[in-house]
């Protein structure tokens, strides 16, 4: 078996497959976008190159300014608002044990399993000022007026619900296996001692959580950073580009405005920012952790 | 107690070791999880593909029985049965088959098919946005034979000088009844690439019934509009629903607007903005204004700048908004018997009335020819896809049977399908173009670039519930005219 594994044959053939799709799923697209990022290629007929044109356009566009401070506030609501009830939540759920435990589980986690375009649909239905079952429930308190949820400067606050909803069960989720794998011997020991519920969770879940909560605060920034479908199917950016988020908008730019060239401009900036963003998060949590 | 703190930090140190290898383990599940759902949604979407591919072969089109009575005196006629199998592509943007325009597209594949039993025509049709997107995808490695274009700057432009489309004989046409003027669109440099299929005009429904028993009068000015509006909104109803989610539909009212106060100048003042990128032109300002003013006063139902063309029609087809503001197109909603009778029946339409100084008279209408087909310029079997283009032009074709189904007008004369059974609501939209002093043509939206439609058509919103102001808007499409 060592002898198989020192094989020079057999390491290449294995590494071979990984490597290809890297080399033409990822990073062949990544340098063409690269490259029809320095042009003004239509997507239709011939490309001339441009030089920085399109970055230097990228970089007065409001609307691309607008979609990153989105992604920001996307990623503060999920790390701010989701991940503390998240863990929360998870707590409690270990704690409730029995059939309680699997049925408030199941529930937490629906909103996950249904698919996006149906998420987009129902809550266009919910947030509607007519018919819409927010309002109903406000005339059915005395409140007489008309609420437009997804007015220009209500729809991002409506919107970031939605997301932060949306994805409240999947970080739960990962919490709830984290604390689940806490050995059950410290909380008997604190408990021995004498420990309130408050101080376990502070001084013995949470500290044991923290590998789970970089992985999750590191996921919920990336997910910030990428989102697309749901608000393309609820507001598509609008009402002018107040909802806009960088991938919705590399799409609008690239697919209805016929500007491809610049749609690979929007890609190539966003993949640098990502890459930022992960180097940034992981030295973080890297000096956390040597501390 | 320090022996106890010790093992307690050991096991701390151990359960952290723990827990790193099972997020891992965890993370790797779940990797694994999304790759089969992501597997699962290939699956779905490849499925949905080959669902909007409606191969219509010959074995099915017998199932189209609501037309194979028509169909069977042209079958009769089969001369080309001896030739040699030919298949035909065509990519349309009229998913649904079975009502309106598409019904009428269909239609004539059917009747086209059974004439030449050795032509097979494979339908592919997808919703607007989804077939631009993939009109281009197409553009890059080979088009379907015939297919759907829009003869306007903002489409045509890009696609014409990608070559894409194959030129047309204009000669050939001079018998086909084309409506004077129709075909420019639709030229590049006097050449000749495709072939309108509809009229649109921009008009607002209303509902009939509703103004009757609330003694509401159809408005002779703009200012009566408003004044009507009022008192719909303080009877309780939505006065104009308004799919200013999209963009364009506003953007088609602000044309409207600046045709009432611009008069014949309008294609002028929008082409020279356009081409200069400066839009500070005084019709410009005050059309935007009065668009602006409009909403402020509650012209539209509450929401309007986020809600879609589905949600607005719902409000005026169920009786909750007493106008809905959209092209002719809509005009089948008369024969339409999802909607209830009493609406249904009800439905009549007026062109926006005259502002107050404006140059435009109640008989300039805003209108043009939008949509229509092509031919593939690399199109294998470019003859029979002409030959099946010119078909379906033929007048007593695409004409005859819009006409029949309620779809609105041709780009064809149509005067010789009046039937005398057309419902009220097509006899007032056939009298507004047949009395219209001038005709506007190109909306604003679509007189630029693509890059301008999709600035504008956002824009637009922002101009409209009042976070922009007049000027920013129009600095702001005239940057995107570069």
């Amino acid at each position: 078996m060592k002898k198989l594994y020192s094989n020079k044959l057999v390491i290449f053939s294995l590494v071979l497959p990984g490597v290809l799709v890297f080399l033409f799923a990822v990073l062949a697209p990544i340098c063409l976008s690269v490259y029809y990022g320095f042009t003004d290629y239509t997507g239709m007929g011939e490309a001339h190159l441009i030089g920085w044109d399109n970055y230097v356009k990228l970089f007065q566009d409001s609307a691309f300014g607008r979609s990153l401070k989105n992604s920001l506030l996307l990623a503060i609501g999920f790390i701010c608002i989701q991940h503390p009830i998240a863990i929360v939540v998870a707590a409690v759920l270990d704690k409730l044990q029995g059939r309680a435990e699997g049925i408030f589980r199941c529930i937490y986690f629906i909103p996950n399993v249904i698919s996006v375009a149906v998420i987009a649909y129902l809550w266009k239905f919910i947030y509607n000022p007519d018919f819409g079952l927010l309002n109903n429930v406000l005339s059915a308190f005395g409140y007489q007026g008309k609420i437009n949820w997804l007015s220009q400067q209500n729809a991002i606050w409506s919107v970031l619900i939605v997301l932060i909803w949306h994805g409240f069960g999947w970080g739960m989720l990962i919490y709830y296996t984290g604390i689940k794998n806490i050995d059950p011997v410290l909380y008997e020991a604190a408990s021995i001692d004498g420990a309130s519920w408050w101080t376990t969770f502070f001084r013995i879940t949470l500290p044991l959580m923290k590998p789970v909560i970089q992985i999750n605060v590191t996921m919920a920034i990336i997910s910030a950073l990428k989102q697309m479908e749901t608000v393309y199917l609820l507001t598509n950016g609008g009402p002018n580009n107040s909802t806009q988020f960088a991938a919705n908008y590399l799409y609008q730019q690239a697919f209805k405005a016929f500007k491809y060239g610049y749609g690979n401009a929007i890609g190539v900036v966003f993949i640098i920012i990502c890459i930022l963003v992960t180097v940034a998060l992981n030295n973080i949590f890297r000096d956390k952790q040597e501390a | 107690m320090n022996d106890k703190l010790k093992s307690l930090k050991y096991i701390y140190k151990r359960e952290e070791k723990e827990m790193k290898k099972k997020i891992i383990a965890t993370l790797l599940t779940a990797a694994m999880m999304v790759s089969t759902l992501a597997g699962c949604g290939n699956t779905d979407s490849s499925t949905s593909t080959s669902n909007d591919v409606q191969s219509t072969t010959q074995e099915e089109a017998p199932a189209a029985d609501d037309t194979a009575d028509d169909t069977a005196p042209a079958a009769a006629e089969d001369t080309a049965a001896s030739g040699e199998a030919v298949t035909i592509k065509l990519f349309s943007n009229l998913p649904d088959r079975k009502n309106g325009q598409g019904l009428v597209e269909q239609m004539i594949i059917d009747e086209y098919m059974a004439a030449n039993s050795n032509v097979t025509i494979e339908v592919e049709a997808l919703d607007e946005e989804a077939y631009k997107t993939k009109f281009k995808a197409y553009a890059m490695d080979g088009m379907p034979d015939v297919v759907s274009i829009w003869g306007q700057p903002s489409f045509l432009d890009e696609v014409l000088d990608a070559g894409v489309l194959a030129e047309l004989n204009e000669a050939d046409y001079a018998d086909y009844g084309f409506i004077a003027g129709s075909l420019e669109g639709f030229k590049k440099d006097g050449k000749l690439y495709g072939l309108p299929r509809n009229t649109d005009i921009q008009i607002i429904y209303y509902n009939q019934k509703m103004f009757d028993d609330n003694g509401w009068a159809v408005p002779a000015t703009y200012d009566e509009l408003m004044s009507v509006c009022s008192d719909i909104k303080a009877a309780g109803y939505t006065p104009i629903a308004m799919d200013g989610g999209d963009g364009w539909p506003m953007a088609c009212f602000l044309t409207d607007i600046l045709v009432k106060v611009a008069g014949t100048d309008y294609a002028d003042i929008v082409r020279n903005a356009i081409a200069t990128g400066d839009f500070s032109a005084p019709e410009l300002q005050e059309a935007t204004q009065i668009l602006v003013d409009s909403a402020a006063a509650g012209m539209f139902q509450v929401g309007y700048d986020s809600q879609d063309y589905g949600t607005a029609m719902n409000l005026f087809t169920n009786g909750q908004a007493a106008m809905f503001c959209m092209g002719s197109w809509e005009c089948s909603m008369a024969l339409n018997e999802d909607i209830q009778e009493d609406i249904r029946n009800n439905i009549r339409a007026f062109t926006l009335p005259v502002v107050d100084g404006g140059k435009g008279g109640a008989n300039d209408i805003a209108a043009w020819n939008g949509g229509g087909y092509a031919v593939s310029a690399s199109s294998a079997v470019k003859d029979e896809a002409v030959k099946f283009l010119n078909y379906m032009y033929q007048p007593d074709k695409l004409s005859k049977y819009g006409w029949e189904n309620g779809v609105g007008m041709s780009a064809q004369d149509q005067t010789a399908y009046l039937t005398g059974n057309e419902t009220d609501l097509q006899k007032q939209v056939m009298d507004i173009l047949k009395n219209a002093t001038s005709v506007s043509g190109t909306p604003i939206n679509d007189c630029g670039p693509s890059a301008f439609k999709t600035s504008i058509e956002s824009e637009i919103q922002g101009v409209s519930n009042g976070s922009t102001s007049v000027e920013d808007f129009l600095a702001a499409i005239g940057a995107a005219c570069e």
